[in-house]
């Protein structure tokens, strides 16, 4: 048992440290480490500097181009990213469709789809939640009909995060009514250039446009486009969340908002006032918690001796921490946090604050991290996976 | 990083398993109460296994090893929360060996390690709450001979040990000594605790004592790290079965013609147990791991994990009481006792209140495990 990295994982984190920092545009950094709103051009742009260094996809095996890294050094260059103030990898495509190409996919798809998604010049969504389907994946009911080589979909997808930018998206569709609900889906990819594609923005509570609606209406797809064996979405689905197991957790952006927290809580003049410092505190535990436990999952995948099945709990605790930090720095503001100037949350903006610049995104922030505990499987399912792993 | 556990120390694992398992039942254990809370025989059976000899070096009959060993008996020793204080043992023999000179560890440590002495902290007093750093017991030299006098409080098995670790202030300034309980002027009056083991009022009226450091403070904050650490690891543990006792209570126990396993309402009650549990058992490995780091980064990293160490084992003991009903607060179910345990450990070396103080006056710029 050792707390310390080893030194090749020190070195590696050196050498990703060295990279990021040079190659991090300071006004993204900027931005990230402000809450400042990000454009679809910011994400890009440092989704295209990682694809030309080949770590878009930091995750993926050689075999498809990836670095091939082990699950510590992948959680160590997460960690030199979040730190740094990169922007968030938007996961839809290197983290999320890519996976289930290389897994289930055949060599055209391959060779098709994985390169655009590398170099990050092509823009993924997901589609799989739908009105009526939430926590409840498997009962997805937008359909899709064959006829000859090509799939007919009628239906909608909803909660489709940046949808608004996407070019292609990988859908949850019914081809069967037959058996289980799970039985029937099959896994599709969408060009969402096709006629009978709408997108329409749900604008949130924070007022910021970040998820969609899809329609589809009578949309042609080449049955080309189908993942593996029709009816068989599910399990590949499945696959894919059971992908990046601790990523879940986000401990390294946690502990860069909980550096952001304690300077504006100086800033604002409660750091010195005991009550206020003492939520701090606990917060601090529940990081080092987190990321303990994170480190023990790493480990076990390391040397794959005692594996951990914490999942459900990296899940819930992560998302509980980032509704808390989000919390502090909106009370760390208090009455400032009040105004709602949308242009003060854009990076060079030159009127006048209230209170001060940090101000401006705490609330909305905070409004917008109450999603953390709904998405990615609730965390109500979350304790009923996690129950089930004691109580059988 | 690594965090699996080596093949002697799974061995290790088993072995005092077994020894629980076999040597420790809960009747035994109910025995052991009623007698005072103590056993000297029980203390020897650790002894039997290695267990006192762990964290003294080979040169004085020990084991040599080190705070993942010690962590791994505790959590043993916490699933049958064993009542003989081994994590006293780990203290005073982490405390003799980093600050004691050579004669009095020679004097000492061998016999610790056989088990033949039993030498406890003897730090508690009224007034100092959970600080380190308020003593009212003070000694003085009178030629080559130190004479201590104050009263210490809550003593583990303080009218059973063979010596006392001892905070007193020389001059202002705390002294850390050693005193024996055969020596004149020392009286030890014993009781039971809630959780059914042994402490004691220990009085020194000018008794003799034999210098440990004069670095007495940071000697003492040294031993309640020791023992952070091993109560966290035993906490471990102790949440553990507590945990599996409740589990299979909600898998046998009917109601409505089905069992209350099945109802969501208990289900997620008993999800957030096991966060706790492993939220603690992340920091007892922290703990240990931190033990031997500077000073105050040891200590910082002590605060962290007692707090949550309180906030853990305060909620899985309530929360286990609860998911049994009736039966959870009754003295012949096990389960009331291993609550018990829980809730004495929250107010062992710094209740959570305290340590969060603690954390939040420590509190660096950068957060995390390796800041």
């Amino acid at each position: 048992m050792d707390l310390a990295f080893t030194a090749e994982e020190q070195q590696f984190r050196d050498e990703i440290r060295s990279w990021v920092r040079t190659n991090l545009p300071a006004d993204l950094a900027h931005k990230v480490h402000n809450a400042l709103h990000l454009t679809r051009d910011d994400m890009q742009r440092w989704a295209k500097i990682l694809g030309s260094k080949g770590w878009l996809g930091y995750a993926w095996p050689t075999k498809f181009g990836g670095p091939g890294w082990n699950a510590v050094q992948k959680h160590l260059f997460e960690e030199e990213c979040a730190l740094a103030g990169a922007p968030r990898i938007v996961p839809f495509g290197p983290v999320m469709v890519a996976p289930v190409i290389m897994a289930f996919g055949n060599a055209e798809q391959h060779q098709r789809f994985l390169p655009g998604i590398a170099s990050g010049e092509v823009w993924w969504s997901q589609g799989y939640s739908e009105p009526g389907s939430g926590s409840d994946l498997a009962s997805v009911k937008t359909r899709a009909e064959r006829r000859g080589d090509k799939y007919i979909v009628n239906g909608q997808k909803t909660w489709t995060t940046l949808g608004q930018y996407g070019e292609w998206i990988f859908c949850l569709v019914r081809t069967s009514n037959e058996g289980k609900p799970q039985t029937g889906i099959s896994f599709l990819l969408i060009d969402m250039k096709s006629p009978g594609v709408s997108v329409r923005p749900i604008i949130m509570l924070d007022g910021g446009h970040e998820v969609n609606e899809v329609f589809f209406d009578d949309v042609e797809v080449p049955v080309d486009n189908l993942i593996g064996e029709e009816n068989k979405g599910w399990t590949y689905a499945k696959h894919l969340l059971s992908h990046e197991r601790t990523n879940i957790a986000d401990v390294n952006r946690a502990k860069r908002e909980l550096d952001r927290l304690k300077r504006i809580a100086k800033a604002e003049g409660v750091y010195e006032d005991i009550r206020f410092r003492d939520e701090i505190a606990k917060l601090e535990v529940d990081v080092v918690a987190l990321e303990m436990m994170v480190l023990r999952v790493l480990s076990a995948e390391k040397s794959g001796k005692n594996s951990l099945d914490v999942a459900g709990l990296l899940k819930i605790r992560g998302s509980e921490m980032q509704q808390r930090y989000s919390e502090l720095m909106m009370l760390a503001a208090g009455p400032y946090s009040l105004p709602f100037i949308r242009e003060a949350m854009e990076a060079g903006w030159q009127g006048d604050h209230v209170g001060a610049a940090h101000c401006a995104p705490l609330a909305p922030t905070y409004f917008n991290m109450r999603k953390t505990t709904i998405y990615g499987g609730s965390n109500e399912v979350q304790r009923n996976i996690v129950a089930q792993t004691v109580l059988g | 990083m690594d965090f699996d556990f080596n093949d002697d120390q799974e061995q290790l694992r088993d072995a005092v398993r077994k020894w629980v398992d076999k040597g420790y039942s809960f009747e035994h254990r109910r025995e052991l109460v009623k007698a005072g809370g103590f056993s000297r025989e029980a203390y020897e059976g650790l002894a039997g296994l290695g267990l006192t000899a762990l964290y003294i070096a080979d040169a004085h009959g020990g084991m040599g090893m080190g705070p993942v060993e010690s962590m791994i008996a505790m959590e043993e020793l916490g699933r049958g929360i064993v009542l003989e204080p081994l994590g006293q043992t780990l203290i005073a023999s982490g405390v003799l060996s980093g600050y004691a000179d050579g004669a009095l560890q020679t004097t000492w440590l061998p016999r610790m390690a056989s088990g033949e002495a039993l030498v406890v902290l003897a730090y508690q007093e009224r007034a100092a709450r959970y600080r380190l750093d308020i003593c009212a017991a003070h000694a003085s030299k009178n030629g080559a001979n130190w004479t201590l006098s104050g009263h210490k409080s809550v003593v583990a098995a303080g009218d059973q040990a063979d010596a006392f670790l001892v905070p007193a202030t020389v001059d202002g300034k705390i002294a850390l000594f050693l005193v024996e309980r055969a020596a004149s002027g020392v009286s030890a009056r014993g009781y039971v605790t809630q959780d059914g083991s042994r402490a004691a009022e220990v009085v020194f009226s000018d008794a003799s004592a034999v210098l440990v450091s004069m670095d007495g403070l940071a000697a003492l904050e040294h031993a309640v790290d020791i023992g952070i650490a091993a109560l966290c690891a035993e906490a471990v543990g102790a949440m553990e079965k507590t945990i599996a006792l409740t589990a299979e209570y909600l898998n046998t126990r009917k109601q409505f013609g089905v069992t209350i396993g099945s109802f969501q309402a208990l289900r997620h009650r008993i999800a957030d147990m096991k966060m706790k549990l492993e939220l603690a058992r992340s920091m007892s490995y922290y703990a240990s791991l931190k033990l031997n780091a500077p000073s105050e980064e040891r200590r910082r990293a002590m605060a962290r994990a007692k707090y949550q160490l309180g906030v853990s084992a305060r909620f899985v003991g309530q929360e286990a009481v609860q998911l049994h009903g009736g039966i959870g607060v009754t003295e012949e179910y096990i389960v009331s006792h291993y609550f018990k345990r829980l809730t004495q450990m929250e107010m062992q070396f710094g209740d959570t209140l305290h340590h969060l103080g603690e954390v939040s006056s420590r509190m660096p710029e950068k957060a995390g495990v390796f800041a």
